[in-house]
């Protein structure tokens, strides 16, 4: 009949000594390099501690109903300007001009979130005007909530001007977030919710387009529109308005932040435990031949019994 | 004794290890001491750090000598315990080493790579030495 293995069972032999000897010396010399190694080699290859992460996150972005729009009539440099500011419309005196506005936000996919801004303008103008230049500014409130809780009010600034007077522009592009630092993981960021232009100051220096761009952009998380290629049309009829139409898409933003303590030692022991594995049979296998074959002398406890007793 | 019979090839061949890498290191030492450098050097602060990483190869091949005498002579060949710390020690050399070469790192770590890796097997060899030819003990 064939013969075979029924069964089996290691059995476990204790090696003994005492604290003052080679084996015990030889024993801390062995637990060093196998516990002290893979750290060495983990975080050598870099990457050990993540810095730096990054996540997905469709930010929830409104229309703050808030504008400012400047037009140059002629190439000398006059100009009519209009805002939702009541101070600033004010003090403008002549240069004041009303606009038709048509604004509508629509949300796309239908996930409760806004994904367009349909902005749309008419500037009527006077005989003798021409618009060579516009500069429109507009105001947004901003949220991101899935890590840290961002809530800010942000602007979008669009100029375009050329020596050749227009009709129409067209401008279609989307408001991106730019981060100077990345961002926490949790709590509450609002320092930013501030309004960028202060509608309630009286004072002009509080319009200047020059100062609001100044403070808006020594922050350190800002959006700004990117609109590679705005549309100039040219050939305005008499008597027919200015017209400024702005598509402003919301995209999904890649955001970077800063993972939390947990997330990085969680990847930090994965690297540790993966190459400390191979260092524990390496180290299992020289054991095994030190202490089997007595190169250092111990004793030998062979737990099972051998006999009955 | 079956361990003797592994340990002493085991021995040599890390040994052997180690001195090709030393050697490897003396024919291109030059990224080596330029790493010693700062960005700006001149050629004396060359020629000085050149001279300090020849001179720690040839420590090594020194201590080399010593504890490859000891060991064809039969006088630490059967030793158990020098043979499993020379081991160790010339296989940690020989992989810190490597590292020494490729990553180009620089001359300051030589000198610990120096201490722990060549001389502590030199200096038992050189206690072994002593104690089989001074104190007449027999070679094991």
């Amino acid at each position: 009949m064939a013969f075979y293995e029924v069964y089996s069972h290691p059995a476990l032999i204790r090696y003994k000594t005492s604290v003052c000897t080679k084996a015990t010396l030889f024993l801390v010399a062995i637990l060093c390099l196998t516990y002290i190694s893979p750290l060495l080699v983990a975080y050598r290859s870099q990457g050990f501690w993540t810095k730096r992460s990054t996540y997905e996150e469709q930010p929830v972005v409104r229309y703050r109903y808030e504008a400012l729009l400047v037009a140059a009539t002629s190439p000398l440099g006059d100009h009519v300007t209009w805002s939702t500011f009541p101070y600033l419309n004010n003090m403008l005196g002549p240069n004041f001009r009303i606009p038709a506005v048509s604004v509508r936000e629509e949300d796309q996919n239908q996930d409760g979130k806004l994904d367009l801004l349909i902005f749309k303008l008419q500037l009527p103008l006077r005989a003798d005007e021409q618009v060579y230049s516009v500069q429109l500014l507009l105001t947004f409130s901003y949220q991101l909530h899935r890590m840290s809780t961002v809530v800010m009010q942000t602007l979008a600034y669009v100029q375009h001007s050329s020596s050749v007077p227009g009709a129409k522009l067209f401008i279609g592009g989307d408001l991106r977030l730019q981060q100077r630092a990345p961002l926490a993981h949790r709590g509450l960021n609002n320092i930013y919710n501030v309004s960028v232009i202060d509608g309630s100051s009286p004072f002009v220096s509080s319009y200047d387009l020059e100062n609001i761009m100044r403070s808006y952009q020594s922050r350190n998380l800002t959006t700004v529109l990117s609109c590679p290629s705005p549309v100039w049309t040219l050939g305005r009829a008499e008597g027919s308005p200015f017209e400024l139409s702005a598509e402003i898409r919301y995209p999904l933003e890649v955001i970077s932040y800063r993972p939390g303590f947990w997330e990085t030692i969680k990847l930090a022991w994965i690297q540790y435990v993966s190459v400390l594995l191979i260092f524990l049979w390496v180290s299992e296998r020289v054991q095994r031949f030190v202490f089997q074959n007595q190169v250092l002398t111990t004793v030998p406890v062979a737990v099972e019994k051998l006999h009955l007793s | 004794m079956s361990a003797i019979s592994s340990l002493v090839p085991a021995r040599f061949l890390t040994i052997i290890a180690h001195l090709v890498i030393v050697i490897t290191i003396f024919w291109s030492r030059e990224n080596n001491v330029k790493a010693s450098l700062p960005l700006e050097f001149t050629q004396e602060q060359y020629d000085s750090e050149d001279q300090k990483l020849v001179v720690a190869l040839a420590v090594t091949l020194g201590l080399f000598a010593i504890e490859l005498s000891g060991f064809f002579s039969g006088v630490s060949m059967f030793n158990c315990s020098q043979g499993l710390l020379s081991t160790g020690a010339h296989a940690s050399a020989s992989v810190a080493l490597l590292f020494f070469l490729f990553e180009q790192w620089e001359l300051d770590i030589y000198w610990a790579i120096l201490a722990i890796c060549s001389v502590l097997p030199a200096v038992v060899e050189i206690i072994l030495f002593v104690g089989v030819f001074g104190l007449k003990k027999k070679p094991l």
